[in-house]
């Protein structure tokens, strides 16, 4: 499933921190940029995941 | 942060973790998250988050085919509205917490006088209240029913596809159109569910008295007065043996926190029945005096208590005080 996404995820930590990527290996990294989300999904077709996330 | 519409992305700030899975337009095809006050992962589950992108990436093929309804966009909000969140993240560089972003929404409702505690202290009700308890693996499908739920014919097994007539995909949908209800009018929540094969019905669920009330300290909100007690509602048979009123909210208190004596906020000691609030006994919200004092004062105030004490009447007072939560 992580390769169908285009994982931007906002993680709103103590901060909002942005999407992750599914690369070919299946690693996701995360963004922590909204707008460069938003890019990344047009440009690929993939939906969002966004997280908001408390970070202790 | 600063730039993002937390006016589209609108929820329960108290929630330790919640998804969004939107597309680029920044339609939002569903929430995942949720929590009740025992614990904030009461309704995460891997299995539901599963069965939740699935229908997510279900949403957003019909999306690309230009097969799915735009759905309304909420009023936009920026942090930057908040200037009390602004001065005390932005510019000190510090992190914007999300339970700050909620707590500085409540506070600056206060200063303008548009808080409503009812919906914006007790925010995303539980519907255990109802009766409603999830087989979480499974998203949105009935475990088990008591109470109104049942009476409603709610059964379980049966998959819950709609509140109040809105598509909900997982529990966080489910919490987000509860939490709309009107505290003081709705009496009844709809539900619409689907039970085996046969097509869905819609089951309307009627509201218990304080449908929206649980306990939430658990949120360390700036604008709940902080008592430093905890007390239990009196039965009406109490309350008649004690020539109290029967539809007044007097409470015994169960619980004297140690920061009482700390902060000089009251002298009250626990088996005392407190009765009234600065001459009031009654309130349509409150069952116990701790709710009615939640619901009504300031954190700062100072009120009137009266009280029974091994059956003496008294009169004493009580210091509220303002919660200052990592800011």
């Amino acid at each position: 499933m992580a390769k169908r996404i285009t994982y931007l995820g906002l993680a709103l930590a103590a901060a909002l921190s942005l999407p992750a990527v599914a690369q070919d290996d299946d690693t996701i990294y995360w963004l922590d940029n909204y707008q460069e989300a938003l890019r990344q999904s047009k440009k690929t077709g993939k939906p969002i995941f966004l997280e908001y996330r408390c970070e202790p | 942060m600063d730039n993002v519409d937390i006016g589209l992305f609108e929820h329960d700030r108290h929630n330790t973790l919640y998804f969004y899975l939107l597309n680029s337009d920044e339609q939002i095809y569903m929430r995942y998250g949720g929590r009740d006050s025992a614990s904030p992962e009461t309704y995460l589950n891997l299995a539901s988050l599963e069965v939740a992108l699935a229908k997510g990436l279900e949403l957003h093929e019909r999306y690309k085919k230009g097969d799915l309804a735009q759905t309304p966009r909420p009023a936009p909000d920026f942090p930057k509205n908040y200037p009390m969140l602004v001065e005390r993240t932005f510019a000190r560089g510090q992190c914007v917490e999300c339970h700050l972003i909620g707590d500085f929404q409540n506070m600056h409702r206060e200063k303008d006088n548009t808080l409503d505690k009812l919906k914006d202290l007790y925010r995303s009700p539980d519907i255990k209240v109802l009766g409603i308890h999830l087989d979480v693996p499974k998203g949105l499908v009935v475990k088990e029913t008591k109470g109104a739920a049942a009476e409603a014919g709610i059964q379980p097994g049966d998959a819950i596809k709609a509140v109040n007539g809105k598509t909900v995909y997982t529990f966080a949908d489910l919490q987000h159109q509860y939490d709309k209800l009107d505290r003081r009018t709705s009496t009844e929540v709809r539900f619409t569910v689907e039970r085996g094969h046969a097509p869905p019905r819609e089951l309307a669920v009627k509201l218990p008295a304080r449908w929206w009330y649980y306990d939430a300290r658990y949120r360390q909100s700036s604008v709940d007065p902080r008592l430093y007690f905890e007390s239990r509602p009196l039965s009406e048979d109490e309350k008649r043996k004690h020539g109290l009123a029967v539809d007044g909210f007097a409470s015994e208190v169960t619980r004297v926190d140690s920061f009482a004596t700390m902060m000089k906020s009251h002298q009250l000691q626990e088996g005392d029945i407190v009765f009234a609030v600065d001459s009031v006994e009654r309130n349509p919200y409150a069952h116990t005096a701790d709710v009615y004092m939640k619901l009504k004062q300031t954190p700062g105030d100072v009120v009137k208590l009266s009280l029974l004490r091994n059956g003496q009447r008294l009169e004493s007072s009580l210091t509220t005080y303002r919660m200052s939560f990592r800011k």
